[in-house]
């Protein structure tokens, strides 16, 4: 368990602020109308008394008219304003709590977003989603209803005892005798029911985990045939959550018995009590009545109990997972005294002996060993190497996803530890590996990094990333929406599209990592092309496994196992006989290498 | 699909159905596998309620006789009778909840055990046409939200409706005009209500809508987070958030500015009735029609009369709620499974490897022809390389052989045979197919690549790993293949990916394998190293590849040059070479862009 530096309720009452007070007036409100709800009783049952059922009822009605007139206009007056005052009460709860909802929720997402890869590499999208809905949910209803509950039954117990008390101190101390064994019974439940609920948060968050995937990779799904595998699976994750709730209502239901029959004990303690004193004289059947009354007052609160303490550890349970991100901290933030506004970058890049390796992987050895050179403002430099050698991880460190552990990154000669993210992210564009596209119009999609771009502009790096001539054979051209991860977009032009995006903000850096992969060999000659006519400086850094791509490169960087170990231009490095000139060989095919050579 | 557009986190869902409660109708067919249970369950609730019933008696017999006798023999043994009578209403009642927690749970369990189901078969189109995040909300949150109202709910309905039977029935036989007052509030409350219920409707509608873009929209930015944070965007983003954030919140106002207005309605009426009563009963009085203890009768039953009422109009309230829930949940059983097995379908026998397109036409919308008449036949065992400029129609020509789409006109056939004609299943268990998009699914490295043969050995898992040369890389990951590979493979590179889910492909033993860019991340060494065990896989195998480093597909038995929607050139690479084509332009381009 992690501990944060505020108590569950502490926190909720902080997040309460700016409508504490309407919340009191509401808690407030809640204790009126019970009030009412308990004198009300009190005006009608004196009219059938007085002028419906007692022996001097006619005579009373004769004479009294006026009073009688008053004793109903103060009971539909007084229900009159207990209803609306329900209403506004009930309206002020959800009011609050929905304020408290809108800003926890929005503070997540914005924490959510500016998280480090380490924690969306520890929380799943699943999961991340049940927090910031369902778990949040919980604390909503905790504001909304709990809290409610909690007065309300406060207000209708401690009203009827006092009044109990000052009736007949010895009958009301009878009855309220059993509150003891019901709290007893509670904290038993609530010891039971606690784990159950943290299980419960954890179920449904692997139940969402479970679909979300299931929908993200319904490709795959389908591609194998595994519809049954997937269903057989989710019934688990289903079945798991629903005996899970089983067992929770369950719990409840074992202890229900025992409150339910307190509950009712208390008009059997008052028959038995009350009558014999009754028959002994010490009390007068007014004050029975009177008690018999109001003893629905002490009962009804006695059978909430339940569901208050219920869904008391479900907030519990919920907030503590809302807490977890709500207090989150990502390891890579900004710097406490950053650069001020260093404005656009010349665009020089410099590696300096920097080695990295992720924190938690005991692996044989980091990931990258004593990378150094130089990208100069303008010049475009090529980094090649096997499958898994490092080389995402390298340009990584430069927008600072990850910071590496020795050596640093400078831009413009300036670590870029001591820029804030957004100015050195501003500057640079990145177009990924794993190309990923919103539900979004085409034209949404490439202004993605800047919203205020003009269709002209849109139109003009489409153009460069050779994505114009496909965007304007679809079926609404621009205005076209893509599916989510770009559904309906081959892999090229998904790649082509990504392109243009990094494009887009005439980044000073432009880091593109392995983006032509799926692109076909004429169009990616025309992106080489424009991205060598580009209208604004920008140093290129380049992932890229085809010669075509890294032959025109100022530099060519090849990585093995983390090292550089061959840098140069391409026919410096064919020269070498290294890794470059195989790669070459093989590309062209090694007949056709023979031929020519 | 005339007016077909995707839609996005920015646009509601429209659902053009009046409201009525046929979705509850429908909805029986959920109940009536519990309809046993949920009977014996309201039988026992009559039954605990009736006998309570029995306590306000026995206290009024303690009351009228044993106190004022002084009998004290007599007080004991109606309380030891009104202990008997709430122990029984208490042991009936837990029952009933017992019984209930387990139908309601199940009920939960069978409609989303059905969605899911029914979401299996729905094909590509239905996953590309909206944000994932608006159908798993409706997997996850509004199936829990509309449980309680299906099971406890609906009993509550009909215990409630018999109360008020007995109640008007008990009314009536004591005093019909006094009745007829406290019913006078009927037509009130029904205008109220319905007043009330259109509005309300709307709103919980709009409230359904408001979160379900809100889930759209979160969902895409947790998993687009990086993009996010390498645009800068955050601030961007967070604004449009508190903007949906907003209209969730505002959606949820409106709606219960209705709801809870409910109760404090029917509440204020029944006051305004109940002084009616008293009023019209004094009136009556005068003309010595009627007895005092009469109005007190009336006016009591008046109490329990409106009691009922008030908890319908509870009830009420939450079905309405939820039914907007349910009806988005109807909506999703009800997508049409266009992609579906033919109803006299047989199984595919074990296919072995001829391919043939006859005149396929086949478009995503209609009149975008994607592919256009397009016929070729591949001998079982041949390997094809399908070639050509990106968007030409390369990758829907081997979803076609999947049929991951129906085709719109012509024939697919694999050794002679319609696939249309055959299960999906047993099709698609034959082909091993490998995406553009390589999906980890978070799990083990070994989970993953089990994926594609369930009870494959540790053994065989190595052994396809070794052909795509995937093991080194996975021995190398601290626990080797129990590493667990966090959620669309995060920590592994998009090559590393792609091998993993080569290795998946290879295990599933396919007799067609369809290789759709399969190896663009992979660098070259590895691939030629793949290669070498791909070669001895594909021996025997038709294969489909689809690939732009043309050094990977020349030896296959045939190329396709594909460009708009057509095959332009088809031979072997020899062939094309010779006829100095497409193929000829795009090789040298390739070889010149190279040297």
């Amino acid at each position: 368990m992690k501990t944060f530096p505020k108590t569950k309720l502490a926190w909720l009452w902080e997040q309460m602020e700016g409508c504490r007070f309407i919340y009191i007036l509401g808690i407030f409100g809640t204790v009126v109308y019970n009030g009412l709800q308990l004198t009300i009783p009190h005006f009608s049952s004196k009219i059938v008394d007085n002028f419906l059922s007692g022996e001097e009822a006619a005579a009373n009605l004769a004479n009294h008219r006026d009073q009688f007139l008053m004793l109903l206009g103060a009971m539909i007056g007084l229900t009159l304003l207990r209803v609306v005052i329900v209403y506004f009460v009930c309206m002020d709860f959800e009011m609050v709590s929905q304020k408290v909802l809108f800003r926890v929720r929005n503070y997540l997402f914005n924490k959510i977003e500016r998280q480090d890869m380490k924690f969306y590499a520890t929380y799943r999208t699943g999961d991340l989603m049940t927090r910031v809905t369902g778990d949040l949910d919980a604390v909503r209803h905790m504001v909304a209803w709990v809290v409610r509950m909690i007065t309300e039954a406060c207000a209708l117990v401690g009203a009827t005892s006092i009044y109990f008390f000052i009736m007949d101190w010895r009958l009301a101390l009878a009855l309220v005798a059993i509150g003891p064994v019901i709290l007893f019974v509670i904290i038993l439940f609530k010891k039971q029911v606690a784990p159950l609920h943290k299980l419960l948060r954890e179920k449904l968050a692997q139940l969402n985990t479970d679909a979300q995937e299931n929908i993200s990779g319904n490709r795959v799904v389908k591609a194998f045939a595994r519809e049954d595998y997937e269903i057989e699976k989710f019934d688990r994750c289903n079945k798991d959550y629903s005996q899970t709730n089983q067992k929770t209502a369950l719990t409840w239901i074992t202890y229900f018995p025992f409150i339910e029959t307190a509950a009712n004990l208390l008009p059997v303690v008052l028959l038995v009590v009350g009558g014999l004193f009754l028959i002994n004289d010490q009390l007068t059947m007014g004050q029975f009545v009177a008690f018999s009354g109001l003893t629905w007052a002490i009962a009804n609160p006695m059978r909430q109990l339940g569901s208050i303490m219920n869904e008391f550890q479900r907030f519990d349970a919920a907030s503590y997972k809302v807490m977890e991100i709500y207090y989150s901290q990502p390891s890579i933030h900004d710097p406490e005294d950053p650069v001020p506004h260093p404005g656009r970058f010349e665009g020089k890049v410099e590696f300096k002996n920097v080695s990295f390796e992720y924190q938690d992987d005991e692996a044989d050895g980091p990931i990258l060993r004593n990378i150094s050179f130089t990208a100069n403002p303008g010049e475009t430099i090529a980094i090649m190497g096997e499958t898994g050698c490092g080389k995402t991880t390298l340009i990584q460190l430069i927008p600072r996803f990850y910071d590496p552990y020795e050596g640093e990154v400078l831009i413009d000669g300036i670590n870029v530890k001591r820029f804030t993210l957004k100015e050195l992210r501003k500057n640079i564009g990145l177009a990924t590996q794993d190309v990923l596209l919103y539900s979004d119009t085409i034209d949404g999609n490439i202004a993605y990094g800047d919203s205020s771009l003009s269709s002209e502009n849109v139109t003009k790096y489409a153009r460069y990333s050779a994505a114009s001539e496909f965007i304007a054979k679809m079926p609404e051209g621009y205005d076209t929406i893509v599916g989510e991860r770009g559904v309906g977009l081959s892999g090229g032009q998904k790649q082509r599209i990504s392109l243009a995006r990094a494009l887009a903000i005439r980044p000073s850096i432009l880091i593109l990592d392995d983006t032509t992969s799926a692109v076909d060999l004429e169009t990616e000659k025309h992106i080489q092309d424009s991205l060598k006519h580009l209208d604004f400086p920008c140093t290129k850094i380049i992932i890229a496994q085809r010669i075509s791509t890294t032959k025109n490169a100022d530099k060519i960087l090849i990585l093995e196992n983390g090292r550089i170990t061959e840098a140069g231009t391409h026919e410096e490095l064919i020269a070498k006989h290294g890794y470059y000139y195989e790669a070459v060989q093989l590309q062209m095919g090694a007949e056709e290498a023979e031929r020519r050579a | 699909m005339a007016d077909h557009r995707r839609n996005t986190y920015k646009e509601d869902e429209i659902l053009e159905e009046p409201f009525d409660f046929k979705h509850l109708l429908r909805a029986s067919v959920y109940i009536k596998k519990y309809a046993g249970k949920m009977l014996f369950a309201m039988t026992l609730s009559g039954i605990g309620g009736a006998v309570g019933l029995l306590a306000p008696m026995i206290n009024q017999q303690a009351l009228d006789i044993a106190i004022p006798n002084k009998d004290k023999d007599m007080l004991f043994r109606l309380v030891i009778f009104l202990v008997i009578i709430y122990v029984t209403s208490v042991i009936f009642a837990t029952i009933r909840s017992r019984i209930m927690v387990k139908v309601s749970q199940n009920i939960i369990f069978d409609i989303r055990t059905d969605i899911f189901a029914h979401l299996q078969k729905l094909p590509f189109q239905y996953y590309d046409d909206r944000p994932h995040g608006k159908i798993l909300i409706r997997v996850v949150n509004y199936v829990n939200s509309v449980s309680d109202m299906l099971s406890n709910g609906l009993i509550n309905v009909i215990l409630e409706i018999f109360n008020l039977i007995f109640i008007i029935i008990f009314m009536f036989i004591v005093d019909v005009k006094l009745s007829l007052v406290v019913m006078a509030g009927v037509p009130v409350l029904f205008v109220f209500m319905m007043w009330i219920k259109n509005r309300q409707r709307k709103a919980w509608q709009a409230v359904s809508n408001k979160n379900s873009n809100l889930n759209a929209y979160l969902q895409e930015n947790i998993v687009g987070a990086r993009i996010t944070q390498i645009f800068a965007r955050e601030d961007e983003n967070a604004d449009i958030f508190q903007v949906l954030s907003e209209r969730c919140r505002k959606s949820w106002m409106k709606a219960v500015e209705y709801s809870n207005l409910v109760w404090p309605g029917i509440d204020g009426i029944s006051v305004f009735v109940r002084a009616a009563i008293y009023f019209t009963g004094l009136l009556i009085i005068g003309q010595g029609n009627v007895t005092l203890g009469t109005i007190v009768a009336v006016s009591s039953y008046a109490a329990r009369f409106w009691q009922p009422i008030m908890n319908l109009g509870n009830i009420f309230n939450n079905f309405i709620n939820n039914i907007a829930y349910l009806e988005r949940i109807f909506e999703t059983l009800d997508e049409p499974v266009t992609v579906d097995d033919a109803p006299d379908a047989g199984d595919m026998p074990p296919i072995r490897g001829k391919v043939t397109f006859e005149n396929v036409t086949f478009a995503y919308e209609p009149g975008k022809n994607v592919l256009k008449n397009v016929s070729f036949t591949v001998e079982p065992g041949e390997s094809v390389a399908l070639v050509g400029p990106t968007g030409a129609g390369k990758s829907t020509i081997v979803n076609l052989i999947s049929r991951f789409y129906n085709v719109t006109e012509g024939r697919v056939l694999i050794d002679d045979q319609d696939i249309s004609q055959v299960t999906l299943h047993s099709l698609r268990s034959q082909m091993g197919i490998m995406l553009q998009d390589s999906f980890i699914f978070s799990g083990t490295i070994e989970d993953n690549i089990r994926y594609g043969k369930l009870d494959a050995s540790r053994d065989e898992i190595v052994r396809a790993s070794q052909t795509v040369c995937a093991n080194d890389f996975i021995m190398r990951m601290p626990d080797g293949y129990s590493t667990e590979v966090k959620e669309r493979g995060s920590l592994l590179s998009q090559g590393q990916k792609q091998l993993i889910s080569f290795a998946r492909t290879l295990l599933s033993d396919p007799a067609i394998l369809v290789l759709d860019e399969a190896t663009s991340s992979i660098d070259v060494q590895t691939e030629r190293n793949l290669q070498q065990g791909l070669n001895a896989m594909l021996k025997g195998r038709t294969s489909f590849i689809i690939a732009h480093r043309l050094s990977t597909i020349k030896n296959c038995d045939k190329i396709m040059y594909i460009d708009d929607g057509g095959i332009v050139e088809c031979g072997t690479h020899e062939e094309l070479m010779a006829k100095k084509g497409f193929y000829y332009k795009l090789y040298t381009a390739q070889m010149e862009n190279i040297a």
